[in-house]
């Protein structure tokens, strides 16, 4: 069931950008991108993070052959569903072979819609309140966003050091 | 429990890296935006306590079985608090299969709730399997955290070997003072007639052969067979083994020494065992029910022990080995010591049998098929059956056995050939 949700969610992923701009190189992107995000789901979430890395691209693309002004809303829906695909392929190869208890399924579910709902309400806000204040004040918007991506970045490298592996599932 | 974080974090964090990477080269605020969720999950971690709010208790279906049989093991996991996400895994020891349901399981629970957690397993092999430890791991529902626990549960489930059929066993030659099922040569109380004599004085008037009698015009009675039981002491020879498991020399041999004690404890036979290893175990002879057990809680043991130390079987006790007993030998003929053994026992006068499980279609079963793996089987077999020869001329019966076919057929040969040489 999880792993089905996930596979729908691959194909939102995949499919949006198609719907900004459907040129030949996205179209190829995405196909790859899908390709890899299926054996992501299936086999190990490395692989889905090459997929996800993959639709990422195909998105860019996609907006920079669109052009024209910011797609927040559709920014929101990419970026859940990015979260709730990374998570249910993870509970999906954890359920996979396993005797699942009653009522699982359906908090799993509940938590799912819960936690999309409040980060796509979050991101709106704060994407607005950011359009909002830009409009407003004048800064450098891209040194601090790369700022930002290279504080991230860093996080990331400091919390793959700190982390130690767990044994395997089975 | 200490809470850590899964891979599952860390590729959150690389696709918010890799999108902040792809917004600054594009110029695109979306990209930004699409980064904001990723980051809003990043901060539900931290927010589960790892509090070991839940218990667990394991119940089987049965803790004794046979080979074969199947076996249900319910785990009930309860909570004392809320658990969202809970993954338990039980490793299955290689003589257990599992045939139905997963010996993995993930649940929920709210507080003062339990669940119950039931697979079925086919116990393979025979031997004590040690169900102990349930590995748990407590999620929290975003699967961003873990933590992780060991819970040692009691759950010991013994295996005994499953008795081959069998009808007809290999009768004894020498007979015990106790009252049994053999027909004795020895005259007295009893069912089979033997002979007939003249009357006298305190012969019962129900033993007088009225037929004799009225040919002869003289009292005639009719004289019984006693009918006596036997010591039949079993010898397995754990010294060495062949194949692989759950089908291997050993694995036979034990079955059909199940097969044996069971057969002869029927009959109100006395049966022993001694395992032929290094050290010498064994089980004096006895019957019953309780004793049925006791011998099947050493086979249950038993097992290949490799040692250097070889045992003169005239160290074992003499009510263990009685001069009178059937001794028969459960070998796959693999190793000399235990033919040198059969030798000596021959040699001292026992009444010998050696049942003789061929090591050679259960190595076969096991290895790819070759032209050179047939050619080294021929050459096994010829070996083998030089080496049978060479103790069958020193008077020992033995019975070339392959486990693949019945157990009945292969000691239904052997029947006859003893009654012809019964010992009178």
């Amino acid at each position: 069931m999880a792993r089905r949700l996930a596979a729908v969610l691959t194909v939102v992923l995949v499919g949006s950008p198609l719907l900004i701009a459907s040129s030949t190189a996205v179209l190829a992107l995405g196909a790859a991108a899908m390709m890899l995000c299926f054996l992501g789901i299936l086999a190990a979430t490395p692989v889905l993070v090459g997929g996800m890395v993959l639709a990422l691209g195909e998105y860019t693309l996609a907006l920079w052959l669109a052009g024209g002004p910011p797609r927040l809303a559709g920014a929101v829906l990419f970026g859940v569903v990015l979260v709730l695909l990374l998570e249910t392929a993870d509970f999906g190869r954890l359920a996979h072979r396993a005797t699942l208890g009653p009522g699982l399924l359906a908090a799993q579910i509940r938590s799912w819609a819960v936690f999309a709902a409040f980060a796509g309400v979050g991101a709106l806000v704060a994407s607005t309140g950011a359009n909002v204040t830009s409009a407003a004040v004048r800064l450098p918007w891209a040194p601090a966003v790369a700022a930002a991506g290279a504080a991230v970045a860093l996080v990331g490298v400091a919390l793959a050091l700190s982390y130690r592996r767990l044994p395997p599932r089975d | 429990m200490t809470m850590r974080l899964t891979p599952l974090a860390l590729s959150v964090v690389t696709v918010c890296a890799w999108g902040l990477v792809l917004g600054v080269l594009s110029g695109r605020a979306e990209l930004a935006v699409v980064v904001l969720p990723l980051l809003l999950g990043l901060l539900r971690i931290g927010r589960t306590v790892a509090a070991r709010e839940w218990s667990l208790a394991r119940a089987l279906s049965a803790p004794r079985v046979f080979e074969g049989e199947r076996v249900t093991v319910t785990v009930t996991v309860s909570a004392d608090g809320p658990v969202p996400l809970l993954e338990l895994f039980e490793p299955l020891p290689p003589t257990l299969r599992l045939v139905s349901g997963h010996n993995r399981g993930l649940f929920t629970l709210g507080p003062g709730r339990s669940v119950e957690w039931r697979y079925e397993v086919e116990c393979v092999r025979r031997g004590r399997v040690n169900l102990g430890t349930v590995h748990a791991r407590f999620w929290d529902r975003a699967g961003l955290e873990a933590g992780e626990t060991s819970v040692r549960l009691p759950g010991q489930l013994r295996v005994y070997p499953r008795p081959l059929p069998l009808r007809r066993l290999p009768g004894p030659r020498r007979m015990q003072a106790f009252v049994g099922n053999y027909v004795a040569p020895s005259l007295g109380e009893g069912l089979e007639p033997g002979d007939i004599r003249a009357f006298v004085p305190g012969d019962r008037v129900r033993h007088v052969n009225w037929r004799a009698s009225l040919r002869f015009r003289q009292l005639f009675v009719t004289q019984y067979h006693q009918e006596r039981n036997a010591d039949v002491v079993l010898m397995l020879d754990t010294l060495a083994e062949a194949g692989a498991a759950p089908a291997t020399t050993l694995d036979a041999s034990i079955r059909a020494a199940a097969a044996l004690v069971t057969g002869y404890l029927a009959r109100k036979d006395r049966v022993g065992l001694i395992e032929y290893c290094g050290p010498f175990r064994w089980v004096r002879p006895s019957s019953g029910r309780a004793h049925h057990e006791r011998l099947f809680e050493a086979l249950l043991r038993a097992d290949v022990m490799f040692s250097y130390v070889t045992q003169d079987v005239a160290l074992v006790p003499r009510r263990v080995l009685p001069p009178q007993a059937l001794v028969i030998a459960i070998s796959p003929l693999i190793d000399p010591r235990f033919e040198r053994a059969l030798v000596d026992l021959a040699a001292r006068g026992f009444d010998l049998v050696v049942l003789s499980p061929s090591p050679i279609p259960l190595v076969r079963r096991a290895m790819r098929p070759s032209a050179r793996a047939d050619l080294a089987c021929r050459l096994w077999a010829l070996e083998r059956r030089a080496r049978a020869d060479a103790l069958h001329r020193l008077g020992i019966t033995i019975v070339d056995w392959d486990p693949a076919e019945s157990l009945e057929a292969a000691l239904g040969g052997l029947t006859p050939s003893r009654r012809r040489g019964v010992v009178r």
